[in-house]
């Protein structure tokens, strides 16, 4: 078991001091210290009583960070424990503390609540309260789905000491906390006037320790001054924030009026349900107006007090500082010792924490602590007739062709009985505005009919057979999930290529590292994914929806190709395209060239005539009265092409990337290289020879014909299901 | 191997084949306790589309102060307006 020491700073706490030591006593700590800094009260007499270690200093001396790094240094415990003077033990307070430190090795620092004591008024027994509320855990699932049953269950998940890692809040407080000695020694208090904690907290999370709150070691405390007490308190408390992290109390008189109206309406109902009422509500009523009100005007004046005249601050601070310091200018004695005398450099601009987490932050958890475990697997789960799946997709819009594959397949899948659900993993908050039964009706309308559930994050998460990832920016946030017995990831083209080098690419690549089994939208992209990453992998073939994709009862035409010219796609190498339609056009001027896919004007070497982004049926009819159709991929093959053969239209495509693995070399497709004078004699050869058109037509029609929705959904749930078997062939082996 | 042996493996096994048929049941039942969750889900997502089409928490929204009292003040105004409903149709019908 870990030995602990207390270090108590003091000075004039005669009030509690006696019942904190014995408290201390009783809870078991190996080694108290007290540190005076120059009490005129009983203090002194009544630590020596108690036959505590006494350390006395010289009131100017004393500093929040600089006396605490002092008591830690004489004192051996290996968790060391901070209180003020007026913060006392509640029962079971260090037993709480060493289970924290056992929820894992990199813990560096924990802390508890404050609970008012009983004469404490309404307005700070309500924050304290609500305050701490506010870092307890909600009720895990398990926990939501016992509270049908067992009422107790989301109150014991409530007071569940709750891990904090970087992202999280930085907060901590020296009244009542307890820190690793290792940690202490490499992180140790900054020198500054005020919130050492508060630093100690944001450097702790940025060197990667983790820090608890621990609900169940808590103290009895409070700071119960009269009105101006409290306000020139809260000069100081603003004051010393702005020095050690940089944040600026706004004010303005409208937002403050707003706030006080509803903190002194929540301090109103608060008292009432302590059964307070008539008189004694009253004067709650006017006292808490005057604190919050004092508040916000003394924490704004706080925050600017480098601008105040000395004098003025020094009456405004209940420690009576008068001087300040900028953010620039921080006191800490580390920093200033390392900077030269006069530094060219300007004051840096210190930023308070603008983001809740980083969007990236679940790969970190990834690459840190792995995947989460997987559910042992059930023998004969792979054939179980119904499965459980749940489906994690990016942010979508309408005409997302990756989408739309998913959903065409997904909800056959829950046609077939199998039930299913969807959840969006929303990296940076794209969606964010839009709410989560919207996102179900959008998927309703822009892709196809889906009657399960939709959730935006994973908050309400319940465990799959197979949880299936979709894109390069789901598959972190797959592994993370629990109450799983498979994961398998549905691969719609090799996603690094679509980024330049950079950190998009980088995390692409690393999906396919994971050992999900890859369900890939075509053999080329499958044996790509075997071959680069030696994933384990099967492939589906792309379905046309063929009561749409159709010949139409109209004329087709001799004299016109169609370009599906989709700039904003890269990969579509739309400028190859127009160097190739150029070359035509040069050849033969009259031809007619149509370009579709882009509401955006291109800058074209020849005349054409545009029909923007189309439906599918327009696309149907387009197809059917147009000549030859163009559509390039540089990565894998998309729709396109298999619709534009199904509607007898003849495609040219790039050769030597994927068409091949689908249509063969010598299929119904006109294959050519990344040329733009080969890609013109392609075309061109086409154009000039209709019985060879005739027969690329016919040959397409039968070729897609095989080519449903239906089919790839068979090929999808045989890859889930292979999923599942992959597991159960591993527990054999293993 | 002995007539007892044998006796026994077959018992294991018997009790091997059971489990199984047991965790099978056991886990259609879960499918099929997950379908209905879904689809009730589902569907409550169907009608509450326009309240999250326009952002309306209404659990938040009855929080808020005032929301009770309106609410009240709405039940009251309904009231008395069935009740001259009321009065209307007795006297048409007198």
């Amino acid at each position: 078991m870990k030995s602990v020491a207390a270090i108590v700073p003091v000075k004039d706490g005669e009030r509690y001091l006696q019942e904190l030591l014995a408290a201390l006593a009783r809870e078991g700590v190996d080694e108290i210290l007290v540190i005076d800094s120059g009490s005129r009260d009983r203090s002194l007499e009544i630590a020596r009583a108690a036959g505590v270690d006494l350390l006395e200093i010289e009131p100017g001396e004393f500093g929040h960070g600089r006396t605490r790094n002092l008591g830690a240094e004489r004192t051996r415990g290996e968790l060391i424990c901070f209180l003020t003077q007026d913060a006392t033990p509640c029962p079971g307070w260090l037993e709480a503390y060493r289970e924290a430190f056992a929820l894992d090795q990199r813990v560096g620092a924990a802390y508890g609540p404050h609970l008012p004591r009983a004469d404490t008024s309404p307005m700070i027994a309500r924050e304290l309260t609500e305050f701490f509320a506010g870092f307890e855990s909600r009720p895990s699932d398990g926990d939501r789905e016992n509270d049908a049953h067992e009422n107790g269950a989301s109150a014991s998940a409530a007071h569940a000491p709750v891990l904090q890692r970087q992202g999280d809040p930085a907060f901590l407080s020296n009244v009542n906390a307890c820190y690793a000695r290792a940690c202490w020694e490499e992180i140790r208090f900054r020198d500054v006037a005020y919130s050492e904690d508060q630093a100690f907290g944001t450097d702790l999370l940025a060197a990667g320790w983790l820090k608890v709150y621990q609900p169940r070691a808590a103290v009895l405390h409070a700071h119960d001054y009269g009105a101006i007490e409290f306000m020139r308190r809260y000069f100081d408390e603003y004051r010393g924030l702005r020095e050690t992290t940089g944040h600026v109390e706004p004010f303005g008189t409208i937002a403050a009026a707003r706030h006080v109206r509803a903190a002194v309406t929540g301090d109103r109902r608060w008292a009432a349900e302590q059964g307070l009422s008539g008189a004694e509500l009253a004067r709650v009523t006017a006292r808490a107006t005057i604190h919050h009100g004092g508040r916000r005007v003394f924490s704004a004046l706080g925050s600017h007090a480098a601008r105040i005249p000395r004098p003025v601050s020094s009456l405004l601070s209940l420690e009576g500082r008068s001087e300040s310091t900028t953010p620039g200018q921080s006191t800490d004695s580390r920093s200033s010792a390392a900077a030269p005398a006069e530094s060219p450099l300007q004051a840096p601009k210190r930023l308070p924490q603008l983001l809740p987490h980083d969007d990236y932050s679940v790969v970190t958890d990834v690459w840190r602590d792995g995947p989460t475990p997987l559910l042992e697997p059930v023998p004969g789960m792979a054939e179980r007739e119904r499965l459980r799946l749940a489906m994690v997709i990016p942010p979508f819009a309408r005409g997302s062709g990756g989408h739309n594959t998913l959903f065409q397949i997904f909800s056959r899948l829950e046609r077939r009985g199998h039930s299913c659900s969807v959840w969006l993993a929303d990296y940076h908050n794209q969606m964010r505005e839009v709410w989560p039964a919207v996102l179900r009706h959008d998927i309703n309308e822009f892709f196809a009919s889906f009657q399960g559930p939709v959730y935006r994050g994973f908050d309400q998460w319940q465990g799959a057979d197979v949880v299936i990832a979709t894109g390069w920016q789901t598959v972190h946030a797959a592994l993370r999930l629990d109450q799983c017995r498979a994961r398998a990831y549905v691969v719609n083209d090799h996603e690094p290529e679509f980024f330049a080098t950079s950190t998009e690419r980088v995390l692409a690549e690393d999906t396919y590292r994971h050992d999900l089994h890859c369900i890939a939208a075509s053999p080329w992209l499958r044996d790509l994914l075997i071959d680069r990453y030696a994933a384990s992998a099967d492939a589906f073939q792309l379905g046309v929806e063929q009561e749409i994709y159709r010949p139409r009862p109209v004329q087709r035409r001799t004299d016109t190709v169609v370009y599906y010219a989709r700039h904003s796609t890269a990969r579509r190498a739309v400028p190859i395209g127009l160097l190739a339609l150029t070359e035509l056009h040069r050849k033969r001027p009259d031809l007619r060239i149509v370009l579709f896919g882009s509401p955006d004007v291109m800058y074209a070497a020849f005349p054409y005539e545009s029909m923007g982004v189309l439906s599918p049926t327009q696309l149907s009819w387009l197809y059917s009265e147009a000549t030859v159709g163009l559509c390039l991929s540089l990565t894998n093959f998309s729709l396109m092409p298999k619709e534009m053969l199904a509607c007898g239209l003849p495609c040219v495509e790039l050769a030597g990337v994927s068409a091949e693995s689908i249509f063969g070399s010598d299929g119904p497709l006109e294959l050519a290289p990344l040329d733009p004078r080969a890609i013109a004699d392609t075309l061109a050869g086409l154009l000039d020879d209709p019985g060879r058109r005739e027969q690329r037509s016919r040959e397409g029609i039968e070729f897609v014909a095989s080519h449903t929705w239906e089919h790839a959904t068979d090929e999808v749930e045989a890859g889930l299901r292979h999923a599942l078997r992959e597991r159960e062939l591993a527990a054999s082996v293993s | 191997m002995s007539a007892a042996d044998t006796s026994s493996e077959q018992r294991l096994q018997a009790e091997n084949e059971r489990l199984r048929a047991r965790v099978a049941a056991l886990e259609t039942e879960l499918v099929e306790t997950q379908a209905r969750t879904d689809a009730v889900v589902g569907e409550w997502q169907e009608r509450a589309y326009w309240l999250d089409r326009w952002h309306l928490d209404l659990n938040a929204l009855m929080r808020r102060p005032g929301a009770s009292e309106l609410r009240e003040a709405l039940r009251a105004v309904r009231a008395v307006m069935w009740r001259l409903k009321r009065l209307k149709r007795r006297l048409m019908d007198s």
